[in-house]
């Protein structure tokens, strides 16, 4: 009598096994990278490999110097977060950060839920150090102008490994913003544009700061467009959309790669990770808002 | 079950039910989403849905009685350093605007008001320092936890940026920041955290405007 219960039993284990496959259960690994949606192809967007300029990058995309770098990250496992991002294009989930790049942050927030979307034309976020041409990216393909920065997945860098403060990260450094790669490979081509409605309160020599008039008042900070062919002073008002310069490689005398440092920052109030309550002004990570951002611009959308 | 075919069938499809079973409590370390495939239960501590930020919670709170005690302690609004700053923004602040006491500092500053918060930007060699005051913050989700490795008094962080330092601190219930940019990266100003501090030490003025004393009840 067991033998048909074992046989039962065994025909269920068939049963669930095909389920399981069936729904992906034995991840995707074969597949290669997955982002949240199919990557379309956006028109005309990736440039090939020597497409322009590969002038030497002093900082290998670190955007900070050599002896406080913190150019290996921990070695822990990438994590997954299961939440789906919204978006209609191909972008990995936020906090799913190149393997050994480092811890995401996984709260899933949109900090600025109306934020215009940083770039006047197309964009591409992704990691400025551990993709093609950073300091610690893939030594078979050492020019930055390489498709593979060019072209969708977006990929968050936010908390990825540096030597800089951001409390929201698992050690309570990384990267402070998430570094964008304008529509080409080709600097002082592609406007910078205001992400909120607000008034210019700082220029410095490769950055740009943008206070919103509306609360929180968030800050954000642009880095490294290129600084003597700004559209904009301190002390300007402008509004949402409106052009602020062009994406560059500024960075107080050494080059850095073509991209666009994009931070937000903002007035927080949370808990240590001892259990006190702290009030600070942080950095919060910009991802969720620039992929929701892309998505209004993406269907048409305006600035508000 | 005599047949090796079937035997065989049943030994990988419960080999591969044994995978899936464990699939589903380890987190795969790979890129996820499938379109259209069903995902593993994940253990993820941190995650939410996706949300908007919390509305900013609550009044300000400031402590009015503080502030215009900190007014008087420096020099009831006389003291120079505030004179230079553009009267009709400072009187559209409803904060006490803090400032640190170095005329020469002071001297060359613009604010840029908005009321409920305030930006004030003033020159060094190389260098630039800002200082803002803010009413309201946005509280953090319960899951997230912020690693300070130091919190002084008055809630005092200090923050490594990629161009200089950045200090906040709580006095009055306000939310202040003492930022300092460097022109140069290397320039040592920024590196440490030593000329950040001694301007959050300086930063001793209190400084009030028509709508600040309105909301101190001072009369404007
Ligand atoms: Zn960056």
């Amino acid at each position: 009598m067991r033998a048909p219960l074992i046989f039962l039993i065994l025909i269920l284990l068939v049963v669930l096994a095909l389920v399981g496959y069936n729904s992906g259960w034995f991840g995707s690994a074969a597949t290669g990278p997955s982002p949240t949606t199919a990557g379309d192809i956006l028109p005309g967007a990736p440039v090939g490999p020597g497409a322009e300029p590969d002038e030497p990058v002093g900082d290998g995309g670190l955007e900070q110097l050599p002896d406080e770098a913190e150019a290996q990250g921990p070695v822990d496992p990438v994590n997954t977060p299961d939440v789906p991002a919204a978006g209609t294009f191909g972008h990995f989930p936020a906090g799913e950060l190149l393997p050994k790049s480092g811890s995401g942050y996984l709260d899933r927030t949109t900090w600025s839920p109306q934020l215009c979307f940083p770039f006047a034309e197309d964009a591409f976020a992704n990691s400025q150090v551990y993709g093609a041409g950073g300091g610690m990216g893939p030594k078979d393909k050492p020019s930055q102008c390489d498709a593979s920065n060019y072209s969708l997945p977006w990929r968050d860098n936010f908390c990825e490994s540096r030597g800089h403060a951001s409390p929201l990260c698992a050690n309570g450094k990384g990267h402070q913003g998430q570094d964008i790669r304008p529509a080409t490979c080709k600097k002082d081509k592609h406007w910078v544009v205001a992400a909120e409605d607000g008034i210019i309160t700082d220029m410095g020599t490769y950055t740009v700061t943008l206070t919103a008039s509306a609360p929180p008042h968030r800050v954000y900070r642009y880095l490294h467009m290129r600084m003597n062919q700004l559209e904009v002073k301190e002390g300007a008002s402008v509004k949402a959309g409106e052009n602020l310069g062009k994406a560059s490689n500024d960075f107080g005398g050494t080059p850095t790669t073509i991209h666009m440092h994009f931070e937000i920052r903002s007035g927080v109030a949370g808990t240590s990770t001892d259990g006190k309550p702290v009030k600070l002004h942080t950095f919060l990570p910009p991802y969720q808002s620039l992929v929701a951002a892309y998505d209004r611009k993406r269907a048409g959308q305006g600035c508000p | 079950m005599r047949n090796p075919k079937i035997r065989g069938l049943i030994v990988a499809g419960a080999t591969l039910a044994a995978v899936a079973a464990s699939a589903q409590v380890a987190p795969t370390p790979t890129p996820s989403t499938r379109p259209g495939a069903a995902r593993p239960a994940v253990v993820r501590p941190t995650v939410g849905p996706i949300t908007r930020p919390p509305l900013p919670g609550g009044p300000g709170g400031i402590d009015w009685a503080g502030a215009v005690g900190g007014l008087r302690q420096s020099g009831g609004g006389n003291s120079p350093v505030g004179r230079r700053l553009d009267p009709a923004a400072v009187d559209k602040t409803r904060l006490p605007i803090l400032l640190p006491a170095d005329p020469d500092l002071m001297g060359g500053a613009r604010i840029y008001s908005f009321g409920d918060y305030y930006s004030i930007t003033a020159n060094l060699t190389g260098a630039r320092v800002s200082l803002t005051g803010a009413a309201e913050t946005t509280p953090l989700p319960a899951t997230s936890r912020l690693t300070l490795l130091n919190i002084g008094p008055e809630q005092l962080v200090i923050q490594r940026t990629v161009d200089g330092q950045l200090a906040s601190f709580v006095r009055y219930g306000v939310l202040y920041t003492a930022e300092l940019r460097c022109d140069a990266p290397s320039d040592p100003r920024c590196r440490t955290d030593t000329y950040v501090r001694s301007l959050v030490a300086k930063s001793t003025v209190v400084v009030m405007g028509k709508a600040a004393r309105q909301a101190a009840g001072l009369g404007a």
